[in-house]
């Protein structure tokens, strides 16, 4: 399955971030076991970049640990930031923005020893050696540490930042305006805590294509209406049980599905999302059983009914212009059917 | 200030004190570091940066940082943590490979000039796995006894359950009030 739509998927109960996946496991091993992945350190290090439902605090972790196979990860993840043309505070808070920095000093030397590396060769001749550049981006963090951490009581003013980086500069000195601009720029702006998106649902709720109440056709053999707060979003329906909860009863990602109006003889205003060509097919999807396990749906077809006829057209409108196409799963299912009628003979 | 009132904030009054916290790569440096804020409901914002916390005991008011890292930062170092009172050193008890490189570390970390005062508090820490060296083991393994004009002590810890870290704390509280 592609890694974009299980993320999606999972994005509900069965992970909040990557803390719950196998990532959170402490080696490696699960990642190079995974089939899901290659066992590359540039296809790891690709996916925690695109960091798509991901925790940043988790990939932090990840990123920050000693085995060898973690830093290599590490570079190859720097690898695929642009540093060009930045000045170094604004290169740092791109990377300290695509991860939560840990906050141990082993895992902070660590990064910012890869991140000088690549800074460096992003912009040759800004600094005389990969080494002023990592020593001065470790004074940063330090910087940033004293100057925003409530726990620091002692401020250090531009004399100090400068007088601790003293002969940095393989022995010399780093001319004082950069050290001055450093110190202006983390003052007037700490680093950001990057947003996790893996670990707080509402951030991802938070700007949604449409967003309402609708009546929604049970799955099971028993088919009852329930009402569900419905949130487009991302390619994806979310439906809740109530607006405030957190966390969605069931996710239908739009991937391939097609959406037509129906006539129900109970209900007014219906649409169904369905599979076409292949109606029996289950429709990928996942919702949260009442003990909290995240299952596979089981809906065929999905029907829904909106409060009036106006609701319903602009419902199937958005939910027609969020399906997404992949030909892939055609051709997925055109090959399933095809073995199954050989197997009928 | 008069001699009283001294007397009075020296009885009374909280002092600062400044602690460096260093050990090899999980060594439990960031377990000690959150088992000292025990109890307390911390609602600090989050900052990116190193871990530091800071936690009153016994009147004094101390700020520990986790720090560290290759010798090439030390430079920095200098500067920054010339009031430090004392190091906390945690050593993984378990780790028989690595206990050769952890007296590495501290004999380097204490070469320091800045650091040549600071008090030295060892937690021999994860004594709830069984294959632990004790802390006697500890001190002969790092060669604490070596040691020539400095405070030190030791103490048995196991961070997850928080056993042994107050009675390290006391230690640096008496000998910080006993030294004034």
């Amino acid at each position: 399955m592609r890694l974009k739509a299980w993320a999606r998927v999972k994005r509900g109960k069965a992970c909040r971030g990557i803390n719950r996946w196998p990532w959170a496991e402490r080696s490696s091993t699960w990642t190079r076991r995974s089939s899901l992945l290659k066992n590359t350190s540039d296809d790891i290090a690709q996916f925690l970049y695109k960091g798509e439902g991901l925790n940043k605090t988790a990939i932090g972790d990840y990123l920050g640990e000693r085995d060898d196979f973690n830093i290599e990860v590490l570079h190859a993840f720097l690898e695929l930031h642009e540093f060009s043309d930045l000045n170094l505070v604004q290169a740092l808070r791109q990377f300290l923005w695509s991860f939560r920095l840990p906050g141990e000093a082993q895992k902070i030397d660590r990064m910012m020893e890869a991140f000088a590396l690549r800074y460096c060769r992003c912009n040759p001749g800004v600094f005389q050696s990969t080494d002023t550049c990592y020593v001065l981006s470790f004074a940063v963090i330090m910087l940033n540490t004293s100057l925003h951490n409530p726990n620091v009581k002692d401020k250090p003013s531009v004399q100090r930042f400068t007088a601790m980086n003293r002969g940095i500069n393989d022995g010399g000195d780093l001319p004082e305006e950069l050290l001055r601009n450093l110190f202006d720029s983390i003052k007037n702006e700490p680093f950001k805590i990057p947003e996790d998106d893996g670990n707080d649902l509402t951030h991802t709720f938070f700007n949604p294509d449409r967003e309402g109440w609708l009546l929604k056709l049970g799955g099971g053999r028993v088919k009852t209406w329930k009402r569900r707060w419905f949130i487009l979003t991302d390619n994806c329906l979310y439906y809740f049980e109530y607006t405030t909860d957190k966390e969605p009863r069931g996710i239908i990602p739009l991937e391939n599905l097609s959406i037509r109006e129906v006539d129900d003889s109970k209900k007014p205003n219906c649409f169904e999302l369905f599979v076409s060509d292949h109606r029996d097919q289950v429709i990928k999807a996942c919702k949260t059983e009442a003990d909290g396990r995240v299952v596979e749906g089981n809906h065929t077809f999905y029907r829904i009914s909106a409060p009036t006829a106006e609701e319903k057209d602009e419902w199937i409108n958005s939910i027609k212009a969020a399906i997404s196409k992949d030909p892939f799963y055609e051709m997925l299912a055109a090959r399933k059917k095809k073995v199954s009628s050989l197997k009928g003979l | 200030m008069g001699a009283f009132a001294s007397l009075m904030k020296g009885m009374f009054g909280s002092k600062e004190m400044r602690i460096l916290m260093v050990g090899l790569d999980a060594a439990g440096k960031t377990t000690v570091l959150y088992k000292l804020k025990l109890g307390e409901v911390v609602t600090t914002i989050p900052t990116i940066g190193f871990n530091v916390e800071t936690v009153e005991y016994k009147n004094i008011n101390f700020t520990v940082w986790d720090v560290g890292g290759q010798d090439k930062i030390r430079p920095l170092w200098r500067h920054y943590f010339q009031n430090t009172q004392a190091v906390v050193f945690v050593v993984d008890s378990n780790d028989r490979e690595r206990i050769g490189e952890a007296k590495e570390e501290l004999m380097r970390m204490l070469a320091e000039d800045e650091l040549a005062d600071a008090k030295l508090l060892v937690f021999a820490n994860k004594q709830d796995l069984p294959n632990a060296m004790n802390a006697a083991e500890i001190t002969d393994k790092l060669a604490l006894h070596t040691l020539c004009n400095r405070n030190w002590y030791i103490q048995a810890t196991c961070a997850t359950t928080g056993d042994g870290i107050y009675e390290g704390l006391n230690w640096l509280a008496m000998t910080i009030k006993k030294k004034k």
